[in-house]
């Protein structure tokens, strides 16, 4: 084949997965085409799940499958895809970096389309270098961590990393800035602006949002990931080159691949076009040892090259390929590194002990140790939760649970028979549940408390409830007793005043993102009554049900 | 009044409070306007209710429906031909029909199909959900109706949420969802539910769904702001989904044994009526209910039988 048409082909890949990527990204959401059956529903339990796969790519990532079967001890659902690029990397090399990866396109399109360096200052910065060795030393920590019990794998893994940045920070950042466009329009004297404006936001909403969500920690992910974008300015897919873990996972696979290429060193006129066009700097000028571990199988020097100098050819000979260079440094402190980070996480408690009051995990979440061990932090429960409820972690999970997902109930609630975050779950960090189990067994994720200083009817301020209106169990969790409370003056009302079951209570929170007085709400939830634990419970279980 | 100037929304909100001040069926917030049809709906002397009650154990809801608005004298009666309908369910929740936390999809959908053979051009429906709207429209069934018949779904878009003037008591200008306002006709079809602040929620409590903003704060004089809204959105008819009514546990319900089978619709073009008429369905008395007692005492409509034409019709 030649090589024009192997770089187009490359190219077409990139488009594809990319769009693909993209695609499912949008689709990541609760649709508005909201046409079910309804007689369904009378016959019996229906769940809203998504039509498309979205986690296809989390599927498809073999070092998601890896951290988790380390870690977890558990196979991933879907992974017979991850193991297909492991075997297509043992016989091709890393055409996962090459033609797949979408943050591997971005990056190759960021750097193609306004390079950088220009000439002999571009060779220069194609040269390999021992920083690439870094990705090997962010692999071993993530493996041998994920061995000892924490699965830090998404924070940096290519797939997850995207997803998050993409999901929770630039498509929200830039649904909220049309908003307020919309919002002026909405508001203006002239019917045409608010017939366009909500016009416009039918139009945008499947792509931003239906109510136009915003996570928390959003402006961190949206930084981190711009840096990331940014370092393609000090050299072409700097992330895929030195930092990716993936693309260290799938360098070390790459070794005994039958894919090689071929230097004519008769030919070469040392022209170096060819490393001035090598997106992974693997060395492909004839006269240095071509670095399979590098090479992202981008096709460019075999392009690039004037004189037929290269190719890239199936050799089915015994002799393997050149070694990783790893360095004895990078694995030994990647092993150092994966041992610490998890005993020094263990330090903040949290993880392992009674959680912080806010850390309200998903419904069906595992109990919290092993939550750790599979969650990918990759944001698809946040990005499919309808009522924008769950956002990435600060604190809350410690420094091990870093943008694992937590309910923030001023932000959203829990719906009562929702049960779409389980079922997008890449790794089943958290479980997929039905509604029926959801209400039945019942899945509690915390437990509410009136906070009778701020309560309009318990302060004497004035009739309320309108926790006990939405509270969703039946009977209800919220329950209501009349009081004579004093209010303002010499008045004495006989108001209803809301007190919680806690044997009822499912810690859904909507009472808490309803109750009128904002900001810190007059009923609150804490994460205490959680069902996934042993350990943070109130009362004493019954054992007459 | 200069028309060659673009008005401001104030001066436009008052110019309509002049115009509309006296007559009934008010125009509002400068887009809607007059509609002959509905002002002579209102007058003191045509005002009517229909209670239909399926005796029948297999019925078809459709049937059911037909049967009242046969006893009513038709919907071409209140649907003209052309007209823009915006129908106003309860689908506040999202919980499967039968808990009765909602409106009956098969009352809304007989309801538009009526509306359409009246010859109405366009009909949608309009509700400012509690649940995510979505997951309501998907798992009440409205979602379905509105594909099978062709009526369109308006979601409650921040884009569709404007200040109104409202000329209440209690509330003066809040925001509301436009849709129900920008219409020929407005019917309104709720669920009759207990409620544990209202004690019931029938069809003048279902105006809560209509508007936007603070909502949570209007239950601090639940009673008034119920009858501000009504006022202001005044129907064209209220038809009260009593097929299934929900007895505890109100407004959400959940469990089957909250709901009772009445296989009851009401139908009147007072919306204090028809309320008064469901509150006997869960054993009260219309004065037993604040916003009932308080909607004829600001004389949005009557209970008196004197002042109705009542009729029963059984299927």
């Amino acid at each position: 084949m030649k090589a024009r048409h192997l770089v187009w082909i490359r190219r077409i890949s990139q488009t594809f997965f990319l769009g693909l990527f993209l695609i499912l990204l949008v689709e990541s959401r609760l649709s508005e085409d909201v046409y079910l059956d309804y007689s369904l529903y009378f016959s019996g339990d229906a769940d809203i799940r998504l039509d498309q796969p979205v986690t296809f790519f989390f599927d498809l990532d073999p070092l998601v499958w890896l951290s988790s079967l380390l870690s977890g001890h558990g196979l991933v659902h879907g992974f017979g895809w991850a193991l297909a690029v492991v075997v297509l990397t043992l016989f091709l090399g890393r055409v996962f970096c090459g033609f797949i990866c979408p943050l591997g396109t971005i990056h190759h399109a960021v750097s193609w389309i306004r390079p950088a360096l220009k000439g002999g200052s571009m060779v220069r910065a194609n040269q390999k270098t021992p920083a690439q060795r870094i990705k090997y030393f962010l692999l071993i920590a993530v493996l041998v961590s994920a061995v000892m019990g924490l699965n830090l794998a998404g924070l940096i893994d290519p797939i997850a990393l995207l997803f998050r940045s993409l999901a929770l920070a630039v498509v929200p950042a830039v649904g909220v800035a049309i908003k307020g466009v919309f919002d002026a329009m909405a508001a203006s004297d002239m019917k045409i602006l608010n017939y366009l404006s909500y016009g416009g936001e039918a139009l945008v909403s499947p792509v931003f949002g239906y109510g136009y969500p915003a996570y928390k920690t959003a402006w961190f992910i949206g930084l981190v990931f711009l840096a990331i974008v940014f370092l393609n300015r000090i050299r072409p897919r700097f992330w895929c080159r030195v930092l990716c873990p993936l693309g260290a996972l799938l360098g070390i696979c790459s070794r005994f691949s039958v894919l090689k290429l071929e230097k004519d060193h008769e030919k070469c006129t040392d022209c170096k076009l060819c490393s001035k066009t090598c997106q992974g700097a693997a060395s492909p000028e004839p006269g240095q040892d071509w670095e399979k571990a590098e090479c992202l199988l981008c096709f460019n020097c075999f392009h690039a090259c004037p004189e037929g100098a290269l190719s890239f050819r199936f050799r089915w000979s015994p002799k393997i390929n050149r070694r990783p260079d790893m360095g004895r440094r990078a694995v030994l402190t990647g092993i150092g590194a994966g041992i610490s980070i998890p005993l020094l996480t263990g330090l903040d408690s949290q993880a392992y002990h009674v959680s912080d009051p806010r850390l309200i995990r998903p419904p069906g979440a595992l109990p919290e140790k092993d939550f750790l061990r599979l969650c990918q932090r990759c944001g698809l429960c946040m990005k499919v939760c309808p009522t924008n409820a769950i956002n990435p972690t600060l604190a809350e999970a410690g420094m091990a649970g870093f943008w694992t997902p937590h309910l923030i109930m001023t932000q959203g609630y829990c719906e009562y028979t929702c049960t779409l975050c389980g079922s997008v779950c890449p790794t089943g960090a958290i479980t997929e549940i039905s509604a029926r189990e959801k209400i039945d067994r019942p899945i509690r994720i915390g437990s509410a408390y009136v906070d009778r200083g701020r309560c309009l009817p318990w302060s004497g301020n004035g009739p309320c409830i309108v926790c006990q209106e939405l509270c969703p169990t039946s009977p209800k969790a919220i329950y209501l007793k009349k009081e004579a409370v004093s209010g303002a003056g010499k008045t004495t009302w006989l108001v209803d005043v809301p007190r919680v079951d806690l044997k009822r209570c499912v810690g859904c929170g909507i009472c808490e993102t309803k109750c009128p007085v904002k900001g810190k709400p007059a009923i609150r939830v804490i994460a205490a009554g959680e069902s996934r634990s042993i350990e943070n419970q109130i009362l004493l279980p019954d054992l007459v049900p | 009044m200069d028309w060659k100037h673009p008005i401001t929304r104030r001066q436009s909100l008052k110019t309509l409070a002049r115009m509309s001040a006296g007559i009934t069926g008010v125009a509002i917030g400068g887009y809607s306007f007059l509609s002959p049809g509905r002002a002579k709906a209102e007058t003191k002397d045509g005002k009517f209710l229909v209670e239909g009650v399926a005796t029948k154990k297999d019925y078809e809801t459709k049937e059911l429906i037909k049967t009242v608005f046969e006893a009513a004298g038709g919907m071409g009666r209140f649907v003209s031909r052309g007209d823009v309908v915006v129908i106003k369910p309860n689908v506040s929740w999202a919980r499967s029909p039968e808990l009765a936390a909602t409106t009956n999809p098969e009352v809304i959908e007989a309801l538009i199909e009526l509306c359409l053979d009246a010859g109405a051009k366009k009909v949608r429906i309009a509700d400012h959900t509690i649940h995510d709207a979505r997951r309501c429209f998907a798992l009440t069934g409205v979602g379905q109706v509105a594909k099978k018949t062709g009526a369109d779904l308006v979601f409650p878009r921040p884009s569709l949420m404007k200040q109104m003037k409202l000329h209440g008591q209690r509330l003066d200008v809040w925001p509301v969802f436009v849709p129900l306002v920008e219409a020929d006709k407005v019917l309104n079809v709720p669920v009759a539910k207990d409620h544990g602040l209202s004690t019931l929620t029938l069809g003048m409590k279902n105006w809560i769904g209509a508007v936007g903003g603070r909502r949570s704060a209007l239950h601090q004089d639940i009673h008034q702001t119920i009858v501000d809204l009504a006022q202001f959105f005044k129907p064209t008819l209220t038809l009260i989904d009593a097929t299934r009514i929900m007895t505890k546990n109100g407004p959400s319900g959940g469990s089957p044994a909250d709901v009772a089978v009445k296989n009851t619709v009401i139908l009147s073009n007072d919306q204090v009526a028809a309320d008064a008429k469901a509150c006997g369905l869960f054993g009260y008395a219309p004065e037993e209910i604040g916003f009932v007692r308080l909607g004829q005492k600001w004389g949005l409509g009557t209970y008196d039988p004197q002042k109705l034409t009542q009729q029963k019709v059984l299927l």
